[in-house]
């Protein structure tokens, strides 16, 4: 069994079971038991949910400090094009790309040469596509794992690509290690990221198999040091040295929520974000009702990616910020053409190993299910279906599930037994 | 034959367009919470759902009755309703006697009992005029049609 490894870590101390992490939670995959809350690791999606309801501070994110990276010879920034939206408009993409480099890292990659790769893939691969639609987009590793976790029946709609981020860890693994003479490993590719998830999807690639990244760093840790190079450059009055990424729109359109509209102009395409709006869509995606979508782009967090947990500025104005900045851009610039042009030929996108459904831990054989599933709902119809979640279960279905896996007891409900008000009571003295 | 593990049976009623649909998702949901490959949910949905709008479409009643085995899932529909009086012609790809309204909703394309064959590892249907149409399919757990 493949043991899941996440973003969060859980401080059962901090942690007084108030229940709040386990009504947030989209896959139901947190249980509150003796007081204390806990993940079922199998069921997590690392979309965060939990650590923005905690009030108590008992969910910590793991990140990774770029003193993680000290031992690699050279380290490179992939910066997430969210980055650019993050600083004042005084603050353009060259000045930031120069902060990368006074944050510590020896080079800032071109990322936008592998963005733009990216969409002309996924274009060909849309166009490509016989199977069942709508086709969904793999860049969110929050979407990708919700659909192996809670919609296994749409896994084949998942673009099985690389992301381009990962086709820019080989690339610059490979290009360095020519230009330096170094070998691959000692090269680190690290993704500038805005969220926690990618940094799971680099730990442990949804698909199995390895990723071509060496890890992440979030946005607020390079932030101060961006802005210190703003000052310096300012107050020394030089000029703004020449500009080596977001040279053009596409790259700044993929911080937004619609980033592929632009190659995929004849399709029937939507944008959903937040996973309320999400599962809402996809529940109709599964009920056969969405058949005349081709393209579903779709991302965990509300807005996209501009509001990701590892972000600083308001995704609203993040988003205003990225317009403005991409009206003074051109559609397009002969550096990246060329680039793309180069390199298409040569990068094979598609996944080692297809996305997959995920094997739930325990779930037993069909003989087994079926028993499981035929005490669930005897369970089920003793229980009052008010989801109150006292059960530390967030709901009625989830609480008579765990009886049948003999994980929970039907008493655990406050309708169906004193005790465990009594118990309840002695844990939150302000309800007695 | 390997033992019944689990049946459940829905009926449904001729004319309800209103409640068409429910019998297979339900049905699928059930075949998602047993962790059914995807790709066999998909195939017995498909028969239970045209199964289901025939009997809606054509029929005055109806039961689907799913039952699943160790090694297979049986949907068995039977309606009392007007029959089927050529069944050749029935499971041709496009034939179909359906009104204009219902082609309006999006159904009776054609397409139902072929589908429901195509989808099945087993595939039999019997049809009395005047009396009413049984359709059984059966699909393997373990493998493609």
């Amino acid at each position: 069994m493949i043991e899941y490894a996440h973003g969060f870590r859980m401080n059962e101390e901090a942690c007084d079971g108030c229940l709040a992490c386990m009504r947030a939670c989209p896959t139901c995959a947190i249980r509150v038991k003796h007081d204390k809350a806990s993940v079922q690791a199998d069921l997590c999606i690392d979309c965060g949910s939990c650590l923005k309801a905690c009030t108590r501070g008992a969910i910590i994110a793991t990140t990774q400090k770029l003193e993680e990276f000290a031992h690699f010879a050279f380290k490179v920034a992939i910066p997430s094009p969210v980055l650019f939206g993050q600083f004042p408009l005084e603050v353009p993409p060259e000045i930031i790309t120069r902060g990368l480099l006074a944050a510590g890292f020896d080079a800032v990659w071109d990322y936008g040469v592998d963005l733009e790769l990216g969409a002309r893939a996924i274009a060909d691969y849309a166009e490509r596509w016989r199977g069942a639609r709508p086709l969904v987009n793999m860049t969110c590793p929050v979407i990708v794992r919700l659909i192996q976790v809670s919609y296994p029946r749409m896994t084949e709609q998942l673009l099985q690509m690389e992301p381009p981020r990962e086709i820019a860890g080989r690339e610059l693994k490979r290009h360095y290690s020519r230009e330096l003479g170094l070998p691959s490993e000692q090269i680190a590719a690290i993704y500038v990221s805005p969220c926690q998830a990618r940094t799971i999807s680099i730990v442990q690639p949804a698909e199995g198999g390895k990723s071509s990244l060496d890890g992440t760093v979030g946005i607020p840790q390079v932030y101060n040091a961006v802005l210190a190079e703003a000052r310096r450059v300012g107050e020394s009055g030089g000029q703004s040295p020449e500009a080596t990424v977001a040279r053009s729109r596409p790259m700044l359109r993929w911080a937004t929520p619609r980033a592929l509209p632009y190659v995929l102009r004849h399709y029937r395409y939507i944008s959903v974000t937040g996973l309320p709006n999400v599962t809402r869509v996809f529940d109709d995606v599964e009920r056969g009702k969405l058949k005349d979508i081709d393209f579903i782009e779709c991302y965990a967090c509300w807005a996209g990616c501009g509001n990701g947990n590892l972000t600083v500025d308001n995704v609203y104005v993040c988003q205003a910020k990225l317009q403005t900045l991409m009206a003074g851009l051109p559609a397009s610039d002969p550096v990246t053409d060329a680039e793309v042009a180069r390199r298409y030929p040569h990068v094979d996108f598609l996944l080692e190993h297809p996305f997959a459904p995920r094997v739930r831990a325990n779930a037993g054989d069909l003989r087994e299910r079926v028993r499981r599933v035929k005490e669930a709902e005897t369970v089920l119809h003793s229980l009052p279906g008010y989801d109150c979640g006292l059960c530390g279960a967030p709901t009625c279905v989830t609480l008579a599930h765990d009886v049948a896996a003999g994980e929970a007891a039907p008493t655990d409900c406050v309708l169906l037994s004193r005790q465990r008000l009594q118990e309840l009571r002695r844990i939150h003295p302000r309800s007695a | 034959m390997p033992d019944e593990l689990l049946s459940r049976s829905f009926a449904i009623r001729g004319r309800d367009f209103e409640r068409a649909g429910e019998a297979s998702t339900e049905i699928k949901s059930l075949l998602k919470e047993l962790e059914i490959d995807p790709a066999v949910i998909r195939r017995t949905v498909v028969i239970a759902f045209e199964a289901e709008m025939n009997i809606v479409m054509y029929a005055d009643e109806g039961t689907v009755t799913f039952v699943l085995t160790d090694e297979d899932i049986g949907v068995e529909v039977a309606d009392r309703g007007p029959g089927i009086p050529d069944l050749d012609l029935a499971l041709q790809e496009g034939w179909s006697t359906a009104t204009d309204e219902m082609r309006e909703m999006g159904f009776g394309f054609g397409m139902g009992l072929p589908n429901i064959r195509r989808n099945s590892d087993q595939f039999s249907v019997k049809s009395q005029v005047g009396e009413g149409t049984v359709v059984s399919s059966r699909i393997s757990l373990d493998g493609a049609p």
